[in-house]
C-alpha cells in the first residue's frame, strides 16, 4: 500500500473504462452498447499487443491469429460440445497462449522486420490450416445454433451478457498491461525494447523474457475471439484471421501511444470511435474509409509519440498519472 | 518548414473531402409523378371530401449494404433494385389498408464494408436508433448469419436476398425469410442439362473458399455422383487469389473436360480471364454470381461460354399465366415492367440481383397486404403462409422450426453467355429446356 503511487498509472484508464462501460448502462441503450461494445473489444485487443509492441519493441503484423485461433478452439466447445461460454473463453485463452509458448520459442529468436515478416506468414497459414480442418467445418466455418442461447436466456440476454464479459475483459487486460509495466519482469521487457544485446548482459534471460510477453499477449484475444464468435453467431477462417485487423490494431496503438497503459485506450477509442461515427453519419457514410485514412495520416504526421506522449510532453506534471 | 507541412496536408484534407462530397450521386428514377403528399391530399379531396384523412404511416426499412469491400458490384444492384421497387410505391401514393390506412416505405442504410465486425452493431443501431420497422438482409451468408441474431433478439422480420446458404437458416431462427434458391441446389439445373448433353464428362470443382461457394460446390458432389459423373477434381481457391494460373494447371493436369465453381464477381472474372488465357479445352465451364453480372461481358473473348445458375432473367421471366397453370396467386408487375423501370431509372438491364432487391420489397409489401396490418407478428404470419409467383419466380418458405425461412419454391435457370446474329455476346437461357432460349453451346470453342 505504501506503493500506492506505483499504481496511479492504473486510474485513469480504469475510470475510463470503467465508466465508458458504464454508459451504456445508464443511457439503456442498445445501440449505445453495441458500439461500446465495439470500443471495449479494441482496447482489450489493443491493450494485449501493446504488451509486445509497446513494452518489448516487437511489431507483429499478425497478432490477430490468437483471436481466431482461440475463438476457433473455444466455440468448437461451446457449440459442439455444449460447454458454457465461460469455460470456452478459459480454453480460447488456454490455447492461443499454448500457441503463443509454441510460435515464441520458434519465431522470437527473430528480429525486426525478420520477424514481422514472420507473424504474416503464421496468420495467413492459420487462416489455410482452419480453411482445411473439416472439424471445424473447414471454409464454411461454424454456425452456433439459437439454442445455445437459451442457457442465456434467449438471444438478447445472451448478447447483453457478452457486452458485461468483455467488459470484464477489457479490464483485466488493462489490470495485466499495468502489472507488466510495472513489475521487473515489465523492466526486462523494456530492456529488450531499448537494446536487446545489452539487456542480455546485464542479466535479462531476452527469449524467455520475450516468449512470456508474448503468451500474456496472446491470452486476451484469445478469450475475446470465443465471445465475439459466440455473439455473432458463427465464425468462419476468414473472418476469423483478417490482417487488416492486426493493422489497425497497430494503428490504434500508435494512435495512443506504445509502451504506455492509456495509449491503446485513447487509441482504440479514437479509431474506432472515428470509424462508428463516420460509417453512420449522413454525410461522412459513403466516403468514410477515405476521411478515415486522410485523418489517420494527419495524426501520425504531426503526433508520431502518439496521444500520450503528446500530453505527457505538453504537460509535464501530469507524467505520473499518464503512463 | 513544420508550418507550410501542416497547411499543405490542411489544404489536401480538405480538397480531398469537398471532392467526396461532391460525387455524383445515384441515379434516381426520373421525377415526373407529382410529389407523393401531393397525390395523396388531392385523393382524399376528391374521394372522401367529409371525412377525416386517412392515417398515413411511413415504414422504415433498415438495411446494411456492402458500399466498399469484395461484395460492392452485388449489393449495390440488390440496393438499387430495392430502392426502385420503394420509389414506385411512394410515388404511387402507397397502399391502403382496410382501416384506411396508407403504408409507405422510407429506407435507412448503412455500409458493412462487405465486414462481419459491424454488422450487429449497424443493424441494432437500425432497429434502436432509426426505428426499423422490416429489416433486408446484407449481401453475403456470413453478414446475414450475425444480422440474423440481432433480428431474432429484437423480433424483426428480416427478408433475406443474397443469401443463400442453407446453414443460415438451419438455427432455430423464426425471423428470416429466403428470396433466393438455396445454395445447395444452385447447381442442380445444370447437372441435369450436363447429363443430356455428355453423361461420361470429366468435372472438375474449383471454388472460393467461402461459406457460400463451397456449400454450393460440396452440396453439388453427391448429386454429381447419383448421375454418374466422375469427379476428377475438388479444389478450394482462397479468396484473395489473384493469380489463377496454378489452379488452372491443376484442371489441365486432372482430366477434366467440364469445370463447375466461382465464388463471387471479383475472382469469378479473374478465373475465366485465366481460362482462356490457358486455353486448357475444357467443354463447359459454369462459374457462380460473376457470369450474372452486366458487367461480365467487359472480359471479351474471355466471356464467350462460360454459364452460370440465375436466380432470374428477363428471358425466362415468370408470368401470370404460369401463376394461373400452377394454382399459385400473382402478385407485381410483369419481368417487362419492371425491366423497362429498371433502365428507365439506372441506365442498365437489371440483373438477378437487382430483381432479388426488388422482390424482396414486393414479397414484404404483398405480406402487409394479406396481414392487413403493419404488425410484425401479424406479417411474419402471412409470410409463413405465403404462396406466391412473382416475375422473379415461386415464393414459398419453410415454415418447420428446423430450417425456418428456407425458399422452398424459387427455381434457377442456366444462362450462358453465346455470340448473337451481330456478333455481339449475349447472356441466353440454356436450361431448363421448357424456357430455353437458345440451345447450350457445347463444347464451347477453343483458339
Amino acid at each position: 500500500m505504501k506503493n500506492w503511487r506505483n499504481h496511479l498509472g492504473l486510474l485513469l484508464p480504469m475510470l475510463v473504462v470503467i465508466g465508458f462501460s458504464l454508459w451504456p448502462v445508464i443511457t439503456g441503450n442498445i445501440s449505445t452498447r453495441e458500439s461500446a461494445f465495439t470500443i471495449l473489444k479494441a482496447i482489450a485487443l489493443a491493450s494485449s499487443l501493446n504488451i509486445l509492441l509497446g513494452y518489448t519493441g516487437y511489431v507483429s503484423f499478425g497478432h490477430i491469429v490468437f483471436y481466431g485461433f482461440g475463438g476457433y478452439i473455444g466455440l468448437y466447445f461451446v457449440n459442439q460440445q455444449d460447454w458454457s461460454i465461460w469455460a470456452g473463453m478459459l480454453v480460447g485463452g488456454i490455447s492461443a497462449g499454448i500457441l503463443a509458448f509454441l510460435l515464441g520459442k520458434a519465431i522470437l529468436r527473430l528480429r525486426g522486420a525478420y520477424f514481422a515478416l514472420a507473424t504474416i506468414g503464421i496468420n495467413e497459414a492459420m487462416k489455410a490450416l482452419f480453411n482445411n480442418l473439416d472439424l471445424f467445418g473447414g471454409p464454411i466455418g461454424m454456425v452456433l445454433n439459437f439454442s445455445v442461447y437459451k442457457a442465456y436466456g434467449g438471444a438478447a440476454k445472451a448478447l447483453g451478457m457478452a457486452f458485461y464479459i468483455m467488459a470484464g475483459l477489457t479490464i483485466i487486460a488493462l489490470i495485466i498491461s499495468h502489472l507488466v509495466r510495472t513489475s521487473k519482469f515489465g523492466l526486462g521487457l523494456l530492456a529488450i525494447r531499448e537494446d536487446e544485446d545489452a539487456a542480455e548482459v546485464m542479466g535479462v534471460v531476452a527469449p524467455d523474457t520475450k516468449t512470456w510477453a508474448y503468451v500474456l499477449s496472446a491470452i486476451i484475444p484469445g478469450m475475446v475471439g470465443v465471445l465475439f464468435f459466440f455473439k455473432n453467431g458463427n465464425v468462419e477462417p476468414h473472418v476469423a484471421f483478417p490482417l487488416h485487423s492486426s493493422i489497425e490494431l497497430l494503428v490504434m496503438v500508435m494512435l495512443g501511444g506504445q509502451g504506455t497503459v492509456l495509449g491503446p485506450i485513447l487509441g482504440a477509442f479514437a479509431y474506432q470511435g472515428m470509424r462508428g461515427y463516420f460509417v453512420t453519419s449522413e454525410f461522412f457514410k459513403d466516403i468514410q474509409l477515405s476521411v478515415s485514412g486522410v485523418l489517420l495520416l494527419l495524426i501520425v504526421l504531426f503526433i508520431p509519440a502518439g496521444a500520450v506522449g503528446w500530453l505527457r510532453q505538453k504537460f509535464p506534471t501530469l507524467r505520473r498519472v499518464l503512463q | 518548414m513544420k508550418r507550410s507541412f501542416a497547411v499543405l496536408f490542411s489544404l489536401i484534407f480538405v480538397l480531398t473531402l469537398i471532392l467526396s462530397a461532391c460525387q455524383p450521386a445515384p441515379a434516381e428514377a426520373p421525377a415526373e409523378e407529382p410529389a407523393v403528399e401531393e397525390v395523396m391530399e388531392e385523393e382524399a379531396v376528391a374521394e372522401e371530401p367529409a371525412e377525416e384523412m386517412a392515417e398515413e404511416v411511413t415504414l422504415v426499412i433498415g438495411f446494411t449494404s456492402s458500399i466498399t469491400g469484395k461484395q460492392e458490384v452485388s449489393s449495390k444492384r440488390q440496393v438499387n433494385g430495392l430502392t426502385l421497387w420503394m420509389d414506385q410505391v411512394n410515388e404511387a401514393g402507397g397502399f391502403t389498408l382496410s382501416d384506411g390506412t396508407v403504408v409507405k416505405f422510407a429506407a435507412q442504410t448503412y455500409d458493412d464494408e462487405s465486414n462481419t465486425e459491424r454488422v450487429q452493431e449497424l443493424y441494432t443501431r437500425l432497429i434502436a436508433e432509426d426505428n426499423a420497422d422490416f429489416l433486408i438482409s446484407p449481401y453475403s451468408s456470413g453478414l446475414t448469419s450475425a444480422a440474423s441474431i440481432v433480428a431474432e433478439q429484437n423480433g424483426k422480420i428480416m427478408i433475406t436476398t443474397g443469401a443463400a446458404d442453407d446453414d443460415a437458416y438451419k438455427t432455430g431462427n423464426t425471423s428470416l425469410f429466403q428470396l433466393y434458391t438455396p445454395g445447395s441446389l444452385y447447381m442442380s439445373s445444370t447437372v441435369d442439362m450436363l447429363k443430356e448433353l455428355d453423361p461420361d464428362a470429366k468435372v472438375a470443382i474449383v471454388y472460393e473458399a467461402v461459406k457460400f461457394a463451397t456449400g454450393v460446390a460440396q452440396g453439388i458432389v453427391p448429386y454429381l455422383e447419383a448421375n454418374g459423373f466422375e469427379v476428377v477434381l475438388e479444389e478450394g481457391y482462397d479468396t484473395d487469389t489473384a493469380d489463377f494460373g496454378p489452379i488452372v494447371n491443376k484442371i489441365a493436369g486432372s482430366g477434366a473436360t467440364v469445370l463447375l465453381g466461382g465464388g463471387h464477381y471479383p475472382d469469378g472474372t479473374a478465373l475465366a480471364r485465366a481460362l482462356y488465357e490457358r486455353n486448357i479445352g475444357l467443354k463447359f465451364a459454369y462459374l457462380l454470381v460473376a457470369p450474372a453480372d452486366t458487367k461480365f461481358p467487359e472480359l471479351g473473348d474471355a466471356a464467350l461460354g462460360i454459364a452460370v445458375s440465375s436466380q432470374w432473367e428477363l428471358a425466362a421471366t415468370h408470368t401470370e399465366a404460369e401463376a394461373g397453370n400452377m394454382g399459385v396467386e400473382w402478385f407485381g408487375p410483369t419481368g417487362e415492367e419492371f425491366a423497362s423501370a429498371y433502365e428507365a431509372a439506372y441506365g442498365d438491364p437489371p440483373t438477378y440481383h437487382v430483381a432479388g432487391g426488388y422482390t424482396a420489397g414486393l414479397v414484404l409489401q404483398k405480406a402487409i397486404m394479406d396481414a392487413d396490418s403493419v404488425d410484425t407478428d401479424a406479417v411474419k404470419a402471412a409470410l409463413n403462409a405465403m404462396n406466391l409467383m412473382t416475375f422473379f419466380g415461386g415464393t414459398q418458405f419453410d415454415s418447420s422450426e428446423e430450417a425456418h425461412g428456407l425458399q422452398t419454391a424459387h427455381k434457377m435457370v442456366v444462362a450462358q453467355w453465346q455470340l448473337n446474329a451481330d456478333g455481339e455476346l449475349e447472356r441466353v437461357i440454356v436450361a431448363p429446356a421448357d424456357v430455353a432460349t437458345a440451345d447450350p453451346l457445347y463444347p464451347i470453342p477453343t483458339r
